[in-house]
């Protein structure tokens, strides 16, 4: 029977596609929103990811995301660096400047100010130049997506000089680093001079990346250091969520891409549940004979869970294709940098899908269910 | 020729009584029926519009259940059936030829006509075979492959015949097989049917008011206000 | 059959759904960043040291153990010669560098020549002495002939009183002359005196070595004026010290200070040489705590914290360390502090 439940589908080829495509619009507004989303959060904490060497970030008790950050004394290091358990601590500096472009506009730009003898900090993929060449002095590394925006995509970046607060700036590398919230240029160069890039305050040093020996969770040891240096200290997943969490705490993004997946859903429900239940109107007087000729509800039940689970397949396929191509294509675009799909988005996709058309279909059953199968003799 | 006793009776029904709610009133449809079927006839069920023929017809083929009464089946006692039992028992002893055929109109010919073997749960591939076979009777083997509405309205009839006959039901129901027909072409199905459906183990009942093929049935049975008025006129000189 | 025509709908749509489900499956999970992935090329790792559990960090500046002396100059005045140059290992006493002494060379010389003149004069009063005591004696023997000749019609009594006369005369010329004498041989020890001084100031016009020990600096070249008045935050002259053995100053946060076992060696590694370890022997603990010291020379690098010194003796020279150059070390904390873990 489910042969010719899938038979019935199809025979229709109006609704047939109108149900996949309600069902794969209203997944590739999901998948694609969500995706967008996490990526689009996850930005928040792109600078922790940036740094898969830490295992630990220290930072002031004030401090609270690697852009909302207050600066430690810099005897602090010591401090951190008498925990046992460490294997090493490095200095790590965060702080904005402004650059005046060759063209002349100004630009924000994040100085990032790696440990000057080991260069732990620096995202681990720098391209095209050497990581080595940060040693020269007044040199820095621009991240891939700052450097398309300073000097536009494609054009040379290695070698391009600008001035920073009074110095002199010579770009030696790019960075391949999963790109900030705000899209802004970074610039990394070595803690010492990034101090003379920065407009002085007492206190400079922002964060002190720690890795562990091993002998305990990252969240251990944060916790040790936080207890005896009386610093705040965030394992990398913590300091991460942290900054997702501020986003999620400080924008309005929650809400809007909560709108658009409510819509998304809302579409799914109104496109597929209309048309289903007009398709099982419609085919109502083929199930009434059906079921007068002696096929059993149970046996209608199957038909029409098979009818909704091919369109549930076929359009949910299509709308994480969809989501895929458009990460794929969208991948070289600065602005989509880095995006990838969380294995829970699909998954949540599925569940709206399975729900869409399990409400559907269970509306649908219930009139096919109080057919009555005399009614086919009138 | 034998009377018909409820013992050699195909289908036997007694007492069958069917009330239906009108608003706040109760009406009777049928007032304690009494009818036996003989297998091996064509019996034809008439009356007038809302005598009550079609409601009968349902009860008679175990789609709609009885107020009061029993209806037996080639011995079985229908009605003391589950709902589940009952509809096993319509897929595997009962053909349906309606009168709108109610063909699936997106499957083809021999699908349409294999869909109670399918229903069974037979293999699709097996079931088209045997379709086939009866589509071959039927004269339209060619038609096969098309879909219901590639198909003349009298096509559309023999597959709707086919599929009736496929599974070899014991008894066989067809509402008003000649409504939509001039004369010759009801004269020519009722032929048909007679040709095909009639088997000395089964039992033909159809519902008509069409008098221009009544010379065609082995027995005729009135329906006046849900009463019998008539039963059993043998008109028939077949046997 | 019926499956014999490919029906798009019902077997071209969904195996191709499918086909593109397990491709879009495939690429979310080769898409799913890793974000522990450690570096593809680990750079040279940080400091790892003893994993004792009880450990205070500092960081230091090596320096030599004499610490720095900034040799100073005794005379304002231009360059004139410096004999030294960055690396050179002096032995003390020896001359550093001399400012220009052409005013103070002229000055000696013109001592030189009053003295010879006060020589001079002194003879020329030595010889009016002795002509005044000549004719001193000259007239005294006069007198005294006069006073022998007892007739008195032979010598007047008027040529006897000019006799007497002429003595005194002859004795006041001697005075005078022994004065005039007296005058020049002080004009002439004065002038010996000024030469002398002179001579000094050359002297103090070259700076040397106050010890022995190598030379770090050199801030001056021949042709600079060097002034010796009020040069507070200037560089120094020339900076030397005793560089064998090496010491190393080691800044402790002031809330660590109380932790160091002070005695015990301590582990010191240079910055980019974070491998090469070494264990220096302690010194001193300065007595002062100081306000946290820039490390970086810039004057904004001041932090309100105050730093405990330590000083530790680095072992003989390896080529490792440098004088000024920073370090990284590790002290033995005392057992006062109690990790509390798990």
């Amino acid at each position: 029977m489910i042969w010719i439940a899938l038979r019935m589908l199809t025979g229709d080829r109006q609704k047939f596609y109108g149900l996949v495509f309600g069902v794969a619009f209203s997944t590739l507004l999901i998948t694609q929103q969500l995706t967008i989303f996490a990526n689009l959060l996850e930005r928040g904490a792109s600078g922790v990811y940036n740094v898969p060497d830490a295992d630990v970030w220290v930072m002031d008790p004030a401090t609270r995301t690697i852009e909302v950050a207050y600066p430690l004394p810099s005897t602090a290091l010591d401090r951190v660096r008498s925990v046992p358990g460490i294997l090493w601590a490095v200095p790590h500096l965060r702080a904005t400047a402004s650059v005046r472009t060759g063209a002349g506009n100004l630009e924000a730009v994040a100085i990032v100010g790696v440990d000057d003898s080991t260069l732990v900090g620096l995202p681990p993929r720098v391209a095209p130049g050497k990581v080595a060449a940060l040693t020269s002095p007044g040199s820095v590394i621009i991240d891939d997506v700052g450097a398309g925006r300073m000097f536009g995509v494609g054009n040379p970046v290695i070698g391009q000089r600008f001035e920073l607060n009074d110095q002199r700036a010579v770009i030696r590398g790019v960075t391949d680093s999963f790109p900030n919230f705000t899209n802004q240029v970074t610039l990394y160069t070595r803690y010492s001079e990034a101090l003379s890039y920065v407009p002085g305050t007492r206190n400079r040093l922002t964060f002190i990346l720690v890795k562990g020996d091993g002998a305990m969770t990252d969240q251990e040891l944060a916790h040790r250091i936080a207890k005896i240096s009386g610093l705040r200290a965030r394992s990398s997943e913590q300091f991460a969520d942290d900054a997702i969490e501020y986003i999620l705490e400080n924008t309005g993004i929650p809400m809007n891409f909560g709108i658009t997946v409510g819509l998304g859903f809302i579409i799914g429900v109104a496109i597929v549940g209309l048309t289903f239940s007009l398709f099982i109107r419609d085919s109502i007087k083929q199930f009434g004979a059906l079921k007068a000729m002696g096929v059993s509800n149970k046996a209608i039940r199957r038909m029409v869970t098979a009818q909704a689970s091919m369109i549930g397949l076929i359009g949910y396929s299509l709308g994480l294709v969809g989501t895929a191509l458009f990460v794929w294509g969208f991948s070289n675009s600065a602005t989509f940098k880095g995006f990838y799909i969380p294995w829970q988005v699909p998954l949540i996709s599925f569940s709206a899908v399975a729900l869409i058309l399990a409400a559907t279909s269970r509306i649908a059953l219930n009139r096919l269910m109080t057919t009555e199968p005399a009614a086919v003799f009138r | 020729m034998t009377p018909v006793t409820r013992q050699s009776a195909a289908i036997s029904a007694r007492g069958v009584t069917r009330a239906f709610r009108s608003g706040s009133q109760v009406v009777d449809v049928l007032h304690g029926v009494d009818l036996d079927i003989r297998a091996g006839e064509l019996t034809y069920l008439i009356g007038e519009s809302g005598s009550g023929k079609t409601t009968l017809v349902s009860i008679l083929c175990g789609i709609l259940w009885p107020t009061a009464g029993d209806v037996r089946v080639f011995g079985t006692d229908i009605y003391t059936l589950s709902d589940r039992e009952l509809t096993d028992f319509r897929l595997r002893n009962i053909g349906f030829i309606f009168q709108q055929y109610n063909l699936l109109s997106s499957i083809d010919a021999a699908s349409n006509a294999a869909v109670p073997l399918i229903a069974q749960g037979m293999r699709v591939v097996e079931a088209r075979d045997q379709a086939l076979a009866m589509l071959e009777k039927l004269n339209i083997a060619d038609q096969a492959e098309k879909l219901p509405s590639q198909l003349s309205g009298g096509q559309q009839q023999r597959v709707a015949i086919a599929r009736a006959l496929v599974h070899a039901p014991k008894l066989i129901v067809c509402d008003e097989p000649t409504a939509a027909l001039d004369a010759t072409s009801g004269r020519r199905v009722m032929n048909l049917l007679r040709e095909v459906a009639i088997q000395r183990d089964r039992a033909c009942i159809i519902v008509t008011h069409d008098n221009r093929v009544f010379d065609l049935a082995d027995r005729i049975v009135e329906l006046e206000d849900g009463r019998i008025i008539d039963q059993g006129r043998q008109l028939s000189e077949t046997d | 059959m019926a499956l014999k025509d490919l029906s798009f709908t019902r077997g071209i749509l969904p195996a191709a759904a499918l086909l593109g489900l397990v491709g879009a499956m495939i690429f979310v999970s080769r898409g799913l960043p890793d974000h522990d992935s450690d570096l593809p090329e680990e750079p040279e790792r940080g400091v790892t040291v003893d994993r004792g559990p009880f450990r205070v960090a500092g960081t230091g500046v090596v320096e030599p153990s004499s610490e720095s002396i900034a040799v100073g100059a005794a005379l304002a005045g231009l360059v004139a010669e410096v004999f030294v140059t960055p690396g050179d290992h002096v032995s003390r006493g020896q001359p550093l560098f001399t400012v220009d002494t052409r005013a103070l060379r002229s000055r000696l010389k013109e001592s030189q020549a009053a003295e010879q003149e006060a020589l001079t004069a002194i003879a020329e009063a030595r010889a009016n002495v002795e002509d005044a005591r000549a004719g001193e004696r000259i007239a005294r023997r006069q007198l005294e002939l006069y006073q022998a000749v007892d007739e008195a019609a032979a010598v007047s009594r008027a040529e006897v009183i000019r006799a007497e006369g002429d003595v005194s005369a002859a004795e006041g010329k001697r005075d005078l002359a022994e004065a005039r004498l007296a005058a020049t041989q002080s004009r002439y020890e004065a002038e010996q005196v000024r030469a002398e001084s002179a001579r000094v100031e050359l002297d103090r016009a070259t700076a040397r070595a106050p010890i022995s020990g190598e030379i770090l600096a050199v801030n001056i070249r021949p042709g600079e004026f060097l002034s010796n008045q009020g040069a507070g935050g200037a560089k120094p002259f020339v900076e030397m010290g005793a560089t064998h053995p090496l010491h190393v100053r080691i800044d402790v946060d002031e809330a660590q200070a109380p932790l160091v076992a002070l005695g015990s060696p301590a582990t010191v590694s240079p910055r980019g040489a974070e491998g090469a370890k070494v264990t220096a022997v302690f010194v001193r603990a300065e007595p002062v705590m100081v306000p946290k010291r820039s490390l970086t020379n810039s004057a904004n690098e001041r932090v309100d914290v105050r730093v405990l010194q330590l000083i530790y003796r680095l072992p003989p020279a390896s080529g490792l360390f440098r004088v000024g150059q920073q370090v990284d070390a590790y002290m033995p904390a005392t057992q006062r502090r109690r990790v509390k873990n798990k």
